[in-house]
């Protein structure tokens, strides 16, 4: 059985390399069709893990608050978010650290090479908040803080590239042509929220940030933070405690007990809910690729298949003649189309690996995953295309009868 | 009981309005062993009279019976297994599949009765050693001459042991010394295999090899004899 198989599977590699320019066409829809479906799969369980990173990281005791990026239209003069909010949250009961957070890039340059790095502006909750360690050195001082010092903490890798193994603190960084001092070096730490990485960023003071160092940093108002980081102690009472945070920070906006929050407070469902659907959108354009292509990449396996059973008709009578049944006959013409979209998968899937790598080393907010199971899946569709698509003309074919298929010119 | 025997076949073809009577009556009985040549004017019903007893067609009318198998009343497609066991085919035209070496060609017909690789590939050497190709193996129909093409063909139709083998005008593509070396051929299947060879041919030298000759004419038997 295996023998007549693997005969047949011969025939059928022997039938698709005598046309191999004519295969090859055939099989592009399927190539493309295979490796959209593969990064489609990829992005999906990229996100997947990318979530239970950062839930394995923060846990589920971290909320945001910021302004809602699509603002409510009846809101029509939002109060910015400000170290008010800051000092409001911290003082709400169950609420263990609140540390606002101002993001942007510093370029720095260290011998001849000048590259950017990634900039949090904030103050020493950052720590608590995200259970950061330092290696070295200390964190910021009340008074640094208050005096707008030029004071950096360095992240783990960024400080080995500048300072090599030397110890960096007490050192001097030129950022944007501004020197600070390094006051402190980070423990390895990863990923922050929101793609900002520790172990290649700095911490400022957000003072620092906001206006010392005028590099257009987002908002017009000087005391305008990104957002607050809070980190909550009882996730059991997170509920109670966001009700706690909304109500204190509509006190601080005086928003009319009618009127609607002009701020957002997001937890980690609502940060799940936001990867999603960002890689959502990304999914449903390469499902729909996927789909479309192996849609045409099927019309083109059926149509080179009745083609191909046209051309071959002698050949059919010569082996209905010799013994081949009608199922044996479906077989060999079904085995074809398989091995012509399985071709076309293989390819598929070493395109669709690269282009996941390509994805996943260029982009932080849409994160591929490659796994086995994607692969997998996608040839199996791929073998799926081939054999539906197949079906038709293989069964044309072993619907002959030997004497019309052998006098067949 | 006789190998193959029918019983007024008939066959009728219709293209459009016009019907064709390629088969009028035709009983025919032949026994295990015989070499039976055919012949006839062109458009007399030969080769349909072969491909109904190929198990290829069927008649429109009668009965055909082929080693106790009553081929009337089964369809074609069943009719595979039996082709496969029981019937060797040689057409005019070789039909030798292309791009595939005369090794594997002469393969092909147990591929469909299941035989294991090894076991293939030794009996389809065996066969082409019979028709003296053995060296010739390897190469592609069409690195080969007429008469080799035809011998693979004959090797392909002996390899599943098949006792009847069925010619088409075999040497109705090959010139004089080809069809003498294929003749020989199948004299020696007849004699020392005791193969039963039915063949069509045009020409009265081709079937003095046989020990049979029956005429055809408008789809009837018109003389069937014996030689001595
Ligand atoms: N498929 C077909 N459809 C219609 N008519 C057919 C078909 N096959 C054969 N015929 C007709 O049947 C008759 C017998 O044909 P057949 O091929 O049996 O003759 P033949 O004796 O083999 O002739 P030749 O010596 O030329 O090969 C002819 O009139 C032919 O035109
Ligand atoms: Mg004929």
């Amino acid at each position: 059985m295996i023998d007549t198989f693997l005969s047949v599977f011969r025939i059928s590699v022997k039938a698709i390399f005598a046309n191999k320019m004519r295969a090859a066409l055939t099989s592009l829809g399927i190539v493309i069709g295979v490796a959209a479906v593969i990064t489609m799969l990829a992005v999906g369980s990229g996100t997947q893990k990318s979530m239970e990173e950062r839930f394995s990281r923060f846990g589920t005791n971290i909320l945001y608050l910021r302004q809602p990026w699509d603002l409510d239209e009846s809101i029509t003069s939002p109060k910015d978010i400000t170290m008010d909010d800051v000092r409001a949250v911290r003082r709400v009961r169950g609420v263990t650290a609140a540390a606002p957070y101002i993001s942007s890039g510093f370029e720095v340059k260290y011998g001849i090479t000048k590259t950017t790095i990634d900039v949090l502006a904030t103050d020493t909750d950052i720590f608590k908040a995200y259970d950061w360690q330092l290696a070295s050195g200390r964190q910021f001082t009340e008074q640094e803080i208050s005096s707008y010092a030029q004071v950096a903490i360095l992240g783990d890798s960024i400080a080995k590239t500048i300072f090599n193994d030397v110890d960096a603190v007490g050192k001097t960084v030129i950022f944007d042509e501004v020197p600070f001092t390094v006051i402190g070096v980070m423990k390895k730490n990863g990923q922050g929220g929101f793609g900002f990485d520790m172990d290649e960023g700095t911490l400022i003071p957000y003072t620092t940030g906001k206006i010392k160092m005028n590099t257009g940093w987002g908002n017009s108002d000087p005391r305008s933070l990104d957002q607050v980081i809070i980190r909550v102690g009882d996730f059991n009472k997170i509920d109670e405690i966001k009700v706690a945070i909304t109500n204190s920070v509509r006190n601080t906006h005086k928003i009319h007990p009618l009127g609607k929050d002009d701020f957002q407070l997001d937890d980690f469902a609502s940060f799940v809910e936001e990867a999603k659907a960002a890689s959502k959108t990304m999914s449903i354009l390469l499902g729909v690729i996927g789909a479309v292509s192996l849609l045409v990449g099927g019309i083109g396996v059926m149509n080179i298949m009745l083609v191909s059973v046209t051309e071959r008709t002698r050949e059919i009578g010569i082996r209905m003649a010799i013994g081949a049944t009608s199922a044996d006959i479906r077989l060999q013409f079904l085995v074809e189309a398989m091995t012509l979209s399985c071709i076309g998968g293989i390819i598929g899937i070493i395109l669709g690996v690269g282009v996941t790598m390509i994805v996943a080393a260029n982009s932080t907010s849409i994160p591929a995953q490659m796994s086995l199971s994607s692969i997998i899946i996608s040839f199996a569709f791929s073998a799926a295309t081939g054999i539906f698509f197949g079906y038709y003309p293989a069964h044309k074919a072993s619907k002959l009868t030997p004497i019309d298929a052998l006098r067949y010119e | 009981m006789s190998l193959i025997e029918t019983i007024n076949l008939y066959k009728t073809y219709t293209v459009g309005d016009v019907q064709v009577h390629a088969l009028q009556g035709v009983s025919i009985n032949i026994e295990r062993g015989e070499f039976v040549a055919v012949m006839g004017p062109s458009g007399s019903g030969k080769s349909t009279f072969m491909n109904i007893l190929g198990c290829l067609d069927k008649p429109t009318q009668g009965k055909y019976v082929l080693d106790g198998i009553d081929v009337t009343a089964t369809n074609l497609s069943e009719l595979a297994g039996v082709r496969n066991r029981k019937i060797g085919f040689v057409f005019q035209g070789f039909n030798l599949i292309s791009r595939t070496s005369a090794l594997e060609n002469v393969e092909l017909p147990m591929i469909y009765n299941h035989t294991p690789a090894h076991k293939r590939r030794e009996k389809a050497m065996e066969a082409l050693k019979a028709v003296g190709l053995e060296a010739r193996a390897h190469h592609m129909p069409n690195q080969l001459s007429g008469g080799q093409q035809q011998r693979v063909a004959i090797a392909r139709s002996l390899v599943c042991d098949a006792p009847i083998i069925f010619a088409d005008e075999p040497t109705g593509n090959l010139d004089t010394k080809m069809s003498i070396e294929v003749m020989d051929l199948f004299t020696r299947l007849n004699k020392d295999l005791g193969k039963t060879i039915i063949l069509i041919t045009h020409e009265p030298d081709i079937a003095e090899y046989a020990g049979r000759l029956i005429t055809f004419r408008d789809g009837q038997k018109v003389s069937d004899e014996v030689k001595k």
